[in-house]
């Protein structure tokens, strides 16, 4: 585990090329280069909140078109990570058959892209939501670092775990988009917890493992506070089920996906 | 020290007749009857036993689909053993598919420096390397263009002059001796020598016989995923060369 880790860690300059370049090719030919990253949650919640503005009153604006925003930001990191997952391998599938390189850099690849983009619309966010709502609490703003560390781990794990499905299942990503389109809205994304209380079949929602890395994310930015100690241990622990899960995998296939790819 | 070890290696690969499962297929066939996608075994080594010292220069021939590409692959510790052992002592490094794993929307210096860090080099190590490649390459302006553009002769000079730029331990070549036009060949031929000086140990597949006998140690004949001959370059050659041309003769 420690010498993969290490293994990993050697060859970092190799994979991190790779964002870079991944990253370069798709900003290549505009003239504000990285600054579409920084744009396209802008126009987000420009659009969001022209919309939203027509149909609730200002006071209901800034409370709902926050929460959708957080929301839908670390919905796209997240099957983004998954989707574009499936294909790391494929994508790194020169380079496996060349090197002998631990398996889990190509995932990673994917992910750090992913969360390249993420951390571009968070800080967008915290800056817009600051201004709608007022600045939230130091504590708060500092809380992000951990929770975004560990969402970072769980988009890795799911890279993983999608990637190597789709290797063997060549089917998984059309079978994870459409999975994806009914947990969209299994997720309190377009709505507040709060708002579907009442239906009988509401509990459900408490076993969406997604819910408390929302949490995570929203808490510091909409309710001004660092999130509860409970929705961390929650985080925290589904990481470490999708890690070890990941682990487990990545261990198994090691040697044997060449044959599979 | 450096040392390749394998004992009674084999290696079954397991061919899908239509390439890929998918899940439904899996869940809905699997559970009610064998899978109408059956499992194709392909034995492509067979109870391979080669060990190469310090300072061997090894030689490895044979005809197409004899099963010498899938044992540097294996020397390489890209296919696992299906059984036997494979011991390496030392840093491999491999010249096979150079031609591979470009990023094609990325330009030649950026591929010229992932390609290095691939190879274990780091930001410092490659800067002083990275005008030598380009020059070697020859390719001048083209190394701003994306490779998407390059010409299939451009890109194996790009892969060539990258791959080559490395001081090896153990070095394993497939059939690269002949790339390029004939004036790049030249260089490249020479490229290949001076390498070849400095490696500790090499391995090379080739169906230049010429530069096998002049290029290498002993030599090993793979026939159908077995070792049919292995010697003195001149004799396993000139036992090839028999073989090859038998056929022809008896034609004739």
């Amino acid at each position: 585990m420690f010498t993969y880790a290490s293994h990993v860690w050697r060859i970092r300059h190799f994979w991190l090329s790779l964002v870079r370049m991944d990253l370069r090719t798709r900003y290549r030919r505009s003239v504000l280069g990285l600054g579409w990253s920084l744009l396209q949650p802008l126009a987000m919640t420009a659009v969001l909140c022209l919309v939203f503005s027509q149909i609730l009153q200002n006071a209901q604006v800034s409370n709902y078109v926050p929460h959708l925003l957080t929301g839908l930001v670390c919905w796209n990191f997240m099957i983004g990570c998954a989707l574009q997952g499936c294909q790391s391998f494929f994508l790194g599938e020169p380079y496996i058959r060349q090197c002998p390189l631990p398996l889990a850099v190509y995932p990673l690849r994917t992910t750090i892209g992913a969360f390249f983009h993420f951390t571009m619309a968070i800080m967008v966010l915290t800056v817009i939501v600051g201004i709608m709502r007022g600045a939230a609490a130091p504590a708060a703003y500092f809380s992000l670092f951990p929770s975004m560390l560990v969402l970072f781990v769980f988009g890795w794990s799911l890279a993983v775990l999608a990637g190597t499905s789709n290797v063997f299942f060549q089917d998984t990503q059309h079978l994870a988009e459409v999975g994806f389109q009914i947990l969209f809205y299994l997720t309190p994304i377009i709505y507040r917890m709060s708002d579907v209380a009442s239906h009988p079949s509401a509990w459900l929602l408490n076993f969406n493992p997604l819910v408390p890395f929302m949490q995570l994310i929203r808490a510091p930015l909409l309710d001004g506070a660092p999130p509860p100690v409970a929705t961390f241990g929650w985080a925290i622990g589904m990481t470490a089920v999708a890690a070890s899960l990941a682990a487990t995998v990545l261990h198994k296939m090691q040697a044997k996906l060449i044959f599979h790819l | 020290m450096v040392l390749i070890d394998l004992d009674r290696v084999s290696l079954e690969f397991r061919v899908r007749q239509f390439k890929r499962l998918t899940l439904k297929e899996f869940l809905v066939r699997g559970m009610f009857k064998r899978s109408s996608n059956p499992i194709m075994h392909v034995h492509a080594l067979k109870n391979v036993s080669v060990r190469v010292a310090e300072g061997e220069r090894l030689g490895i021939l044979g005809h197409n689909g004899a099963g010498k590409s899938t044992l540097l692959k294996l020397l390489a510790g890209i296919y696992p053993p299906s059984s036997g052992s494979r011991r390496v002592v030392g840093r491999i490094s491999s010249l096979f598919d150079i031609a591979l794993g470009f990023e094609l929307d990325s330009n030649g210096w950026e591929n010229i420096h992932n390609r290095g860090y691939l190879q274990g080099e780091t930001p410092k190590s490659i800067r002083g390397k990275v005008d030598r490649i380009a020059e070697f390459s020859e390719l001048g302006q083209f190394l701003d263009m994306p490779v998407r553009y390059y010409s299939a002769g451009m890109m194996v000079r790009l892969a060539f002059s990258i791959a080559t730029a490395i001081e090896p331990e153990i070095l394993i070549v497939d059939e690269v001796l002949s790339v390029g036009d004939l004036a790049f060949q030249q260089k490249a031929g020479q490229r290949i020598r001076a390498m070849m000086s400095q490696a500790r140990m090499i391995v090379m597949v080739s169906h230049d016989l010429q530069s096998l006998t002049n290029l290498t140690t002993r030599c090993l004949w793979m026939d159908h995923g077995r070792v049919k001959l292995e010697g003195t370059p001149g004799t396993v050659v000139k036992a090839y060369q028999q073989h090859s041309l038998q056929p022809l003769a008896a034609a004739a």
